[in-house]
């Protein structure tokens, strides 16, 4: 190989290498993200029922926001791990939650058993069907919850 | 009998002797042997490679940029007042590598006023605006004045809080003008108040109009450059 043949190879090889570096984040970039897949109000498929192990907390994202799905003994539940003192992704911490923020920590069935938050975790509607869990909007009738569960919960 | 060559398309150009590669085919196809060569053989006097003759084609670099990511911000964002700025959020925030363009789209707007102003000076200081390059000195005010107006047009369309007061004093100014200063504020506001309608203007000039308008000026500006050779020394 010429020496100019090898410059010319070395160039077309950094030209292909800047130019992927740019396609690839544009192709990312131009890939629905989760939210759009599932906007406000929308049902989403969370996944088989079998990827829900009982006894544990499974974390999922749902319309990009974090939640888990609870298995009790085969009865699933889907919690928001939106804080709902200041909106802090919430932990899980072995069969309950605790908010890293500000310390607030909520039972295994969502109510607070320490501050700051006085309002229990809110849940999904959900149900099974055809061996996979369905999700959908918040169930708003479990308290009266802070404006971001509502119209503005999914941007 | 002699076969004639009326009415039948001219002999196509062969390549270049002896060169190969899709550039030299296309070259050769399309008989741009001579204009190419005329490009190569362009000789850029001594004075003019210098880092302060470079601000123009920075300028036009990062326009490239901004027309890229543009497109790309305009396949998520949506102009309406209730999802615009949800629609922008979306874009920082879920959006894979949405933050990336839009950063990139911002930055490369200030970095953009910045250099077509900096290069605006350099062709004053320099003189050369002087004859007979006129024509293109206007024609670069012009782009001085759609790049503003770009960043103008651009401002409101994220529907914050900012954005929409940056706005109102901004269209305050133009109804402050004697006599048309009405007319001016109404049209662009698309009313008297600041609404829906101006998101929808401000909207379409922003993607649709001024891109256009630049793009016919660039078009003029690069011509009259070659046309007239860049200007002599100090």
């Amino acid at each position: 190989m010429t020496r100019r043949g090898f410059l010319k190879w070395l160039i077309a090889g950094f030209g292909a290498l800047s130019l992927a570096g740019v396609l690839y984040p544009v192709a990312r970039f131009l890939k629905p993200p989760a939210s759009v897949a599932g906007a406000i109000g929308q049902v989403v498929k969370a996944g088989d029922v079998s990827s829900f192990p009982a006894g544990q907390l499974t974390p999922l994202v749902v319309n990009a926001k974090p939640a888990a799905v609870q298995n009790l003994g085969g009865k699933l539940t889907v919690y928001s791990l939106v804080c709902t003192h200041l909106g802090c992704t919430v932990g899980i911490a072995g069969d309950s939650f605790k908010c890293p923020c500000h310390g607030s920590e909520f039972s295994a069935t969502g109510t607070v058993t320490h501050g700051p938050a006085t309002l229990p975790l809110p849940t999904y509607h959900s149900q099974v069907q055809n061996g996979s869990l369905l999700v959908g909007p918040i169930d708003l009738s479990r308290a009266d919850y802070p404006a971001w569960y509502k119209g503005e919960f999914t941007a | 009998m002699s076969t004639t060559t009326e009415g039948r398309a001219p002999e196509v150009p062969a390549a270049p002797s002896g060169k190969k590669g899709v550039v030299n085919w296309l070259v050769g196809r399309l008989g741009l042997s001579a204009t190419m060569e005329d490009q190569y053989n362009r000789i850029v006097p001594k004075h003019a490679t210098n880092y302060i003759y470079c601000f123009g084609g920075i300028a036009f670099v990062l326009f490239i940029i901004l027309a890229v990511t543009g497109i790309l911000l305009a396949v998520y964002y949506q102009p309406t007042p209730e999802t615009a700025y949800q629609s922008v959020l979306n874009i920082s925030t879920h959006v894979q590598f949405g933050w990336w363009i839009r950063s990139i789209h911002r930055w490369s707007a200030g970095g953009m006023v910045l250099l077509v102003f900096i290069h605006t000076l350099r062709v004053f200081f320099t003189g050369a605006y002087k004859a007979p390059r006129e024509l293109n000195w206007l024609t670069g005010v012009a782009l001085f004045l759609i790049t503003l107006g770009f960043g103008f047009t651009g401002y409101l369309l994220p529907w914050d809080q900012k954005a929409y007061w940056a706005t109102k004093v901004g269209t305050d100014i133009a109804g402050s003008v004697p006599l048309i200063g009405h007319f001016l504020l109404v049209t662009l506001r698309g009313g008297d108040q600041i609404s829906a309608a101006t998101l929808g203007r401000f909207f379409a000039l922003h993607v649709l109009l001024l891109p256009g308008v630049i793009l016919a000026l660039l078009l003029g500006h690069f011509w009259m450059i070659r046309r007239h050779g860049i200007s002599g020394r100090l």
